[in-house]
C-alpha cells in the first residue's frame, strides 16, 4: 500500500513536469503558405516578422513572400504577422534576450540598432544594388547610423494638414496655400469654426518639438545635447508655445478630451475630418487614401511654416533589418534587399497602400498626377525633423520634463505672458533628465 | 529541520516525501517564472542596463537618483498612495453593502448576483474606454444626465483635480468580484446567531455591527490585503485613458515603470523602481498582518479560548 501511494504520485509529476517541458507544437502551416518547390539543395529558412498595417495587410505581405519564393525557391520565408502594438516589447524581448529574435524585421526603434547586421559589405558586394535609389532624407535617417548601415528604408510616410474643400467653400474661405503660416492657421480655424454645427475649424498638435515646432527654429536642447537652458526656454521655443496658447485662446479647436474620445486613438482625428467635424487635421498618408477611397472632397498643404523659417516635415519612414545573430545571413539580405528594393516596394504599391521610398517607383503610383498625390509628393521633399531626433534621442524625455507646461496651456492655466516663466521652471527638470539620458546611453 | 526528519518514522518519511513530490511541479514553477526573476531584477537594479547592451554594474546608483534627484518617482509615489487611500475604503465599503443586498432572498437574487459580478470580468482596456466615454465633460453620459438635474459637471479624466477621483470611481465598478467573496462569508455566519440576537431584541444595525462585522473580519482582512495589492498595481486606465496626466495627475507608479523600461529602455533604473514598489506593498502587508490580531476574529481561536 505504502509502494503504491508513492508510484502514482512520482508518475502523475512525471507526465505534468514533462508535459510543462514539451516543445510547443509546429507552427501552423497556413493555407496561403506553400512549400518551397523541390530543389537540389533544402532550401534555407529564415524568420520575418512583420506587422499588419493599413499599408501591407496580412494577405498582401502572404501573397508578396509567395511572389519572392517563386523567384528564389532556394529561400524559404516563414513570415510572422505580428499585432503593432505588440510588436515592439516581442522584439525587444527577443533582441534582450539575444536569441529567438527573426532574421528580418522592422527594426522601427533606435535602441535596437546595435542589434541590426551592418548591411555595408553585402551593398558593396551586391552589384545589383544602388543606396541612391532611395529617398536622401530617408535613407539618411532610417538607414545610416553610427557610420553603419542598419536597414534599408521601407515606404514612407509624412504628417500634413487635410483640409475640406466642402467646408471652405460653403464659408466663402480661401483654401491655404503650401507656403501659409501659423498665424494663417489660427485665422482659418477661427474662420471655419461654426459650434451651431458642431464643428472646429482646425485640430491642436499633439506634441512639442516636431514640425511646428521646428519650423520656429526651437528645439529642446543643444546639438550637443548637453545644455537644455536657452533652448527649451529659448526666444523660439517660446514663440512656439506662444502659438499654441493662441491656438488654444481661438476656441476654434477641440479639447484633449474631445479628440480622445471622438476621435481615433493616437494617429490623428480622421474621423472627426471625415464627418466634417473637423475643416482641418493633422492627418497621414494612410488617412489622406481612406479619404480617397471614401470619395471626400479635400486638398493637402505641409504644415503650418513661419516666414523666413525653414520648413520642416514630420516624415518616417522604417527601418527594415537583418539581426546581427542571424545563422543565414546571405539569404536574409537576398530577401531584405528584395523586399525593400524596388520590386518588394512595388508590389505593396499596387496591391496594399505603400508609398515607396524609391522615387523610381513611386512615379508609378496610380494617380501620380492628381493634385493629392503631387501635393504629398512635394511634402515628402521638405527639411525631416527625424534629421534631427534620429541624433537627439533623449528629446522624448526632456519633453516629459516639460510637458507640465503643455498641459497647462491646453487646460487654460495660464496666461500668455507667463510662458517664459513656467518653460525656465523647468529647465532644471529638463536638464537633469538630458543629463541622465545621456548617461544611459553611453554619452 | 533535519531533527525532526530523523524523528520520523519511515511511514511518515515516505508521506512527507510524497507531499513534496506533488507539490514539486508548483514549486518548480515558482523557482523558475517567480523567484528566479525577481532575483534577476535584484541583480539588475544594480546595474545601468538597456537591453540591447550589456548591464553595467552602478552599484546603488539607480537608487541613489530614485531618491535624490527623481522628481518623478515622489510624484508617481504620492499619486498612487492617493489613489490608494482613496479607492480602498471605497471598494471595501460598497462591495460589503452590494454583498449584504445580495444576501437578501428575494426571486431571481441569483441573476442579480450574475449581473453584479459580470464588471469584474470584461477587460480591463474595454472598461477604461467605456468609462472614457461615460465622463466625457461634453457629451458624456454622466455629465448629460447632471446637467438634466442642473448640476455642471467636471471635466473629470481631463481636469487635474477630477483626475485621480475619476479613476477610483472606476476602480468601484468591479466591486462585483469583492462582493461575491464577502457573500460566501456572509453565508458561513450561523443564522442561529440572528435568530438569538434577534429574539433578544437586538436592532438591525445591532445584528450587523455586533454579529455580522466581527465574523466577517477574516474575510475583509483577506479582501483588505488583495484589494490593497490591487491598488498600488493600478496601470490600465493611465495607459489607456490618462497617459499619466493632466498635469501628471494621474501617473501613477507602475505608468512610470512602464515608461522607464518600455520607452525608454532603462531596465536598470526600472527593475529599482519594481523593487522598491515590491518592499513598499510587502510593508504595508505585514502592518495590517500586525495589525490584524486586534481586529480580526477567527472562529477557530475563538472556540480554541472559551
Amino acid at each position: 500500500m505504502r509502494k503504491v501511494t508513492i508510484l502514482p504520485i512520482l508518475l502523475l509529476t512525471a507526465v505534468l513536469v514533462l508535459s510543462a517541458c514539451a516543445p510547443g507544437a509546429p507552427p501552423q502551416q497556413t493555407s496561403g503558405e506553400q512549400a518551397a518547390a523541390p530543389a537540389a539543395q533544402e532550401p534555407v529558412t529564415i524568420e520575418w516578422w512583420t506587422v499588419n498595417s493599413e499599408e501591407y495587410s496580412e494577405q498582401v505581405q502572404r501573397d508578396m513572400v509567395k511572389v519572392f519564393e517563386a523567384s528564389h525557391p532556394n529561400i524559404k520565408v516563414n513570415i510572422t504577422v505580428l499585432p503593432e502594438s505588440g510588436f515592439s516589447e516581442k522584439m525587444t524581448t527577443a533582441l534582450g534576450a539575444g536569441q529567438g529574435a527573426p532574421d528580418v524585421a522592422f527594426f522601427w526603434d533606435n535602441n535596437w540598432f546595435p542589434e541590426a547586421l551592418d548591411l555595408t559589405p553585402f551593398i558593396e558586394a551586391d552589384p545589383d544594388f544602388d543606396p541612391s535609389m532611395y529617398i536622401p532624407g530617408f535613407w539618411n535617417t532610417r538607414a545610416v547610423w553610427q557610420d553603419k548601415i542598419v536597414g534599408l528604408p521601407l515606404g514612407v510616410g509624412a504628417q500634413f494638414v487635410m483640409y475640406n474643400k466642402d467646408v471652405f467653400d460653403a464659408a466663402g474661405v480661401a483654401y491655404p496655400t503650401a507656403d501659409w503660416t501659423t498665424e494663417d492657421f489660427i485665422d482659418l480655424a477661427s474662420q471655419l469654426v461654426d459650434p451651431s454645427q458642431k464643428r472646429w475649424g482646425g485640430d491642436r498638435p499633439r506634441r512639442p518639438f516636431r514640425a511646428i515646432w521646428f519650423n520656429y527654429g526651437a528645439r529642446p536642447y543643444s546639438d550637443d545635447s548637453t545644455t537644455v537652458d536657452g533652448y527649451l526656454n529659448g526666444p523660439e521655443s517660446v514663440a512656439a508655445y506662444t502659438w499654441l496658447w493662441d491656438l488654444v485662446a481661438s476656441d476654434s479647436t477641440p479639447t484633449p478630451a474631445d479628440i480622445e474620445v471622438l476621435g481615433t486613438e493616437g494617429t490623428g482625428p480622421v474621423d472627426l475630418f471625415m464627418a466634417g467635424r473637423l475643416a482641418m487635421a493633422t492627418l497621414n498618408q494612410g488617412h489622406m487614401l481612406n479619404a480617397v477611397k471614401e470619395g471626400a472632397n479635400f486638398g493637402v498643404v505641409p504644415e503650418p511654416g513661419v516666414p523666413g523659417k525653414e520648413r520642416y516635415v514630420n516624415a518616417w519612414s522604417l527601418t527594415s533589418s537583418i539581426w546581427k545573430g542571424t545563422e543565414h545571413p546571405e539569404e536574409a539580405w537576398t530577401f531584405l534587399s528584395w523586399w525593400v528594393g524596388p520590386e518588394g516596394q512595388q508590389y505593396l504599391m499596387e496591391n496594399g497602400n505603400l508609398f515607396p521610398s524609391i522615387p523610381s517607383v513611386l512615379e508609378k503610383y496610380k494617380d501620380a498626377d492628381k493634385e493629392y498625390a503631387q501635393a504629398f509628393f512635394d511634402i515628402l521633399q521638405l527639411k525631416q525633423v527625424s534629421e534631427w531626433r534620429v541624433k537627439h534621442p533623449c528629446d522624448g524625455t526632456v519633453a516629459r520634463a516639460a510637458s507640465d507646461v503643455w498641459d497647462k496651456i491646453m487646460l487654460k492655466q495660464i496666461d500668455r505672458d507667463q510662458i517664459q516663466a513656467e518653460l525656465d521652471a523647468v529647465v532644471p527638470a529638463a536638464q537633469e533628465a538630458l543629463d541622465e539620458c545621456r548617461e544611459r546611453l553611453g554619452g | 529541520m533535519l531533527a525532526s526528519w530523523r524523528a520520523m518514522s519511515p511511514r511518515e518519511r515516505r508521506e512527507a516525501l510524497a507531499g513534496y513530490i506533488s507539490i514539486s511541479p508548483w514549486l518548480f514553477g515558482f523557482l523558475l517564472f517567480t523567484l528566479g526573476p525577481v532575483l534577476a531584477s535584484i541583480y539588475f537594479s544594480l546595474t545601468q542596463w538597456t537591453i540591447t547592451r550589456p548591464p553595467e554594474w552602478i552599484g546603488l546608483g539607480n537608487y541613489l537618483r530614485m531618491f535624490t534627484r527623481d522628481p518623478l518617482f515622489w510624484q508617481a509615489l504620492k499619486v498612487t498612495t492617493y489613489f490608494v487611500l482613496l479607492s480602498l475604503p471605497l471598494k471595501l465599503v460598497i462591495g460589503l453593502a452590494l454583498s449584504l443586498l445580495l444576501n437578501l432572498r428575494v426571486p431571481g437574487m441569483n441573476i442579480y448576483r450574475t449581473i453584479f459580478y459580470i464588471p469584474a470580468v470584461i477587460s480591463g482596456v474595454a472598461v477604461s474606454l467605456m468609462w472614457m466615454w461615460l465622463l466625457q465633460p461634453d457629451t458624456g453620459v454622466i455629465n448629460t444626465l447632471l446637467e438634466l438635474v442642473g448640476i455642471q459637471g467636471p471635466g473629470w479624466f481631463w481636469d487635474p483635480q477630477w483626475a485621480l477621483p475619476s479613476v477610483a470611481l472606476m476602480s468601484v465598478w468591479s466591486v462585483g468580484g469583492s462582493a461575491v467573496i464577502y457573500l460566501a462569508g456572509l453565508q458561513n455566519i450561523p443564522p442561529h446567531l440572528y435568530e438569538a440576537a434577534q429574539i433578544d431584541g437586538a436592532s438591525h444595525w445591532r445584528r450587523f455591527w455586533n454579529i455580522t462585522i466581527p465574523l466577517l473580519t477574516p474575510t475583509l482582512f483577506f479582501q483588505l490585503i488583495v484589494e490593497m495589492i490591487e491598488s498600488f498595481k493600478v496601470f490600465t486606465q493611465a495607459f489607456v485613458i490618462t497617459k499619466g496626466g493632466p498635469l501628471k495627475a494621474t501617473y501613477f507608479y507602475l505608468y512610470y515603470f512602464y515608461e522607464e523600461a518600455f520607452q525608454n529602455f532603462n531596465m536598470g533604473y526600472a527593475s529599482a523602481l519594481a523593487l522598491v514598489l515590491m518592499i513598499i506593498i510587502m510593508a504595508a502587508t505585514l502592518l495590517l498582518n500586525y495589525t490584524s490580531k486586534h481586529w480580526v476574529y477567527y472562529e477557530s481561536e475563538r472556540e480554541r479560548g472559551s
